[in-house]
């Protein structure tokens, strides 16, 4: 009965509604759920559209991508400010609600010296605060109170893609477009969990070239991403 | 009127228990979050959610759970007739009003508390059925823009004309008069979620006919499970994945962002 204790739909493609596993079945061991599960009665059901994961022991999850963003603790976003109030800045980052940036929130932020964002500014934060109840919080700096590369991003251009493209980039080994243009191109790059992407370069066609083949590199392989870059490169020259 | 022949067929060469062909598209609309285009044989819709996204009008804000608008219209070409319909009219608004209901039961709204969710389907073609039609293509839209949902929900049309009860009734048949009943399912959990008649029927029939409609339902539910794994773009990258540092009971993220920088 040992096989019981593990779903069968692992790394299959789910939709909602699919029961993943029997409670019933288990021996009263614990398993803890991600995005896209929950709990009904005895049998844990899936939520979202995607691709089932599972992670020894007993971590399951829902892969998923989307253009909407769930906050996250600890994710680091990119934000729009919208509105700014007496404590704290307004910030889109394509959550269900707006984000609040306190204003002192940034390193050595006192009374004295509090930030001016104008409405658009783009920045590069950190979510500390994240649940269903109140506005997600966001900070600039990082968890040890120092700046890091947190804050506002200038000049460049910022391009919206879906979540899963964004986890992508950030993946570890390095993803094979980011690669690719790195050994031919100098650019600087900030990549949003929220599916925002900001890019800068020298010039701009280099922009214009990178956030190209970053956009489409989404539904391509990894062979397919480093040919696309070499064509887009060959073009540039 | 001969609606089905001696030989048992339909106007439109189907058997009494045959539905229209089905075809569906996710991501039809680029500037959306989910979107769908949903045919039943002429009949064409299409479909497209936006959100969970703030609250647009702050009166309207919910507190425990999200807020879901729906809004179904017309195009002036979907129907043979080019007459100018009103954009508010009864039966849009009754439509409106059905498809959100339908939805609301299976999204899981508490999820999403203080934030709105729009779903807009316009009818492309109109050749009966719209609003089992309107109902799928909202689902998949929803697949595809992430919104949890309790289970994908599937709508499906029967009638009774002589004395036979039919699936899917197209225009023609929906226009005879008689009765038409429109049914949505949770197909996983077994559940009705909307079920509508126009006219009246003994019950030993309804029953007949509603079955009927819930396994065209079942058929949909197939198809449109088909369609939403197909359809799901993958990345293939992020199968590699190796390195996972946050994991929360809720959500799982893979890597903090760093800002980077690549040089030669």
């Amino acid at each position: 009965m040992s096989s019981t204790s593990k779903s069968t739909f692992i790394d299959e493609l789910v939709v909602p509604g699919d029961v993943i596993l029997d409670l019933e079945k288990l021996e009263s061991e614990t398993i803890k759920l991600g995005d896209g599960l929950r709990q009904d009665c005895d049998v844990i059901t899936v939520t979202k559209a995607g691709r089932l994961r599972f992670l020894k022991p007993n971590k399951y999850w829902v892969e998923s991508s989307h253009k909407r963003y769930v906050p996250c603790v600890g994710d680091t976003v990119l934000g729009i400010v919208v509105d700014s109030k007496a404590d704290n800045f307004l910030v889109n980052i394509k959550a269900p609600v707006l984000a609040l940036l306190p204003v002192l929130a940034f390193e050595g932020g006192t009374r004295r010296n509090i930030p001016k964002y104008e409405m658009g500014t783009l920045l590069y934060l950190r979510v500390v605060k994240a649940n269903n109840n109140m506005n997600p919080e966001l900070s600039c700096m990082d968890a040890s109170g120092k700046a890091a590369e947190f804050g506002p991003l200038k000049d460049g251009c910022m391009f919206e893609t879906s979540t899963g493209l964004a986890r992508m980039l950030l993946s570890s080994p390095t993803c094979p477009v980011l690669e690719a243009l790195g050994k031919k191109l100098s650019f600087e790059i900030a990549i949003g969990l929220n599916g925002r992407v900001w890019v800068n370069a020298p010039s701009p066609a280099a922009v214009i070239l990178v956030s190209n083949a970053i956009v489409s590199s989404e539904t391509l392989t990894g062979v397919q991403q480093k040919i696309m870059v070499d064509k887009l490169m060959q073009r540039l020259q | 009127m001969e609606f089905v022949s001696p030989e048992g067929l339909r106007l439109d060469g189907r058997r009494p228990m045959e539905m229209r062909q089905i075809r569906a598209e996710i991501g039809a609309v680029s500037s959306a979050d989910g979107s769908a285009v949903f045919e039943m044989g002429n009949t064409k819709v299409i479909a497209a959610v936006y959100g969970p996204r703030e609250v647009q009008n702050r009166g309207q804000q919910l507190n425990d759970q999200a807020l879901v608008r729906c809004e179904y219209s017309m195009a002036n070409f979907s129907v043979g007739d080019r007459a100018r319909r009103p954009k508010g009219d009864r039966r849009s608004i009754e439509i409106s009003l059905v498809i959100r209901q339908t939805m609301e039961a299976c999204i899981l709204t508490h999820l999403m508390p203080r934030s709105q969710i729009d779903i807009f389907v316009q009818v492309l073609q109109a050749d009966g059925g719209t609003r089992s039609a309107c109902i799928n293509a909202a689902t998949l839209a929803l697949a595809d823009a992430g919104i949890p949902m309790r289970d994908l929900v599937t709508s499906c049309s029967a009638g009774y004309l002589n004395s036979t009860p039919l699936l899917d009734l197209n225009y023609v048949e929906d226009s005879a008069g008689g009765p038409d009943v429109t049914v949505g399912i949770l197909p996983k959990l077994d559940k009705v979620t909307l079920l509508q008649m126009d006219a009246k029927l003994p019950k030993e029939t309804f029953e007949d006919v509603m079955e009927l409609a819930i396994q065209g339902c079942k058929a949909v539910a197939q198809y449109i499970r088909e369609v939403s794994t197909q359809n799901f773009i993958f990345l293939a990258s992020v199968s590699q994945l190796s390195v996972i540092r946050n994991l929360s009971m809720l959500h799982i993220s893979y890597l903090l962002a760093q800002t980077n920088e690549w040089s030669i």
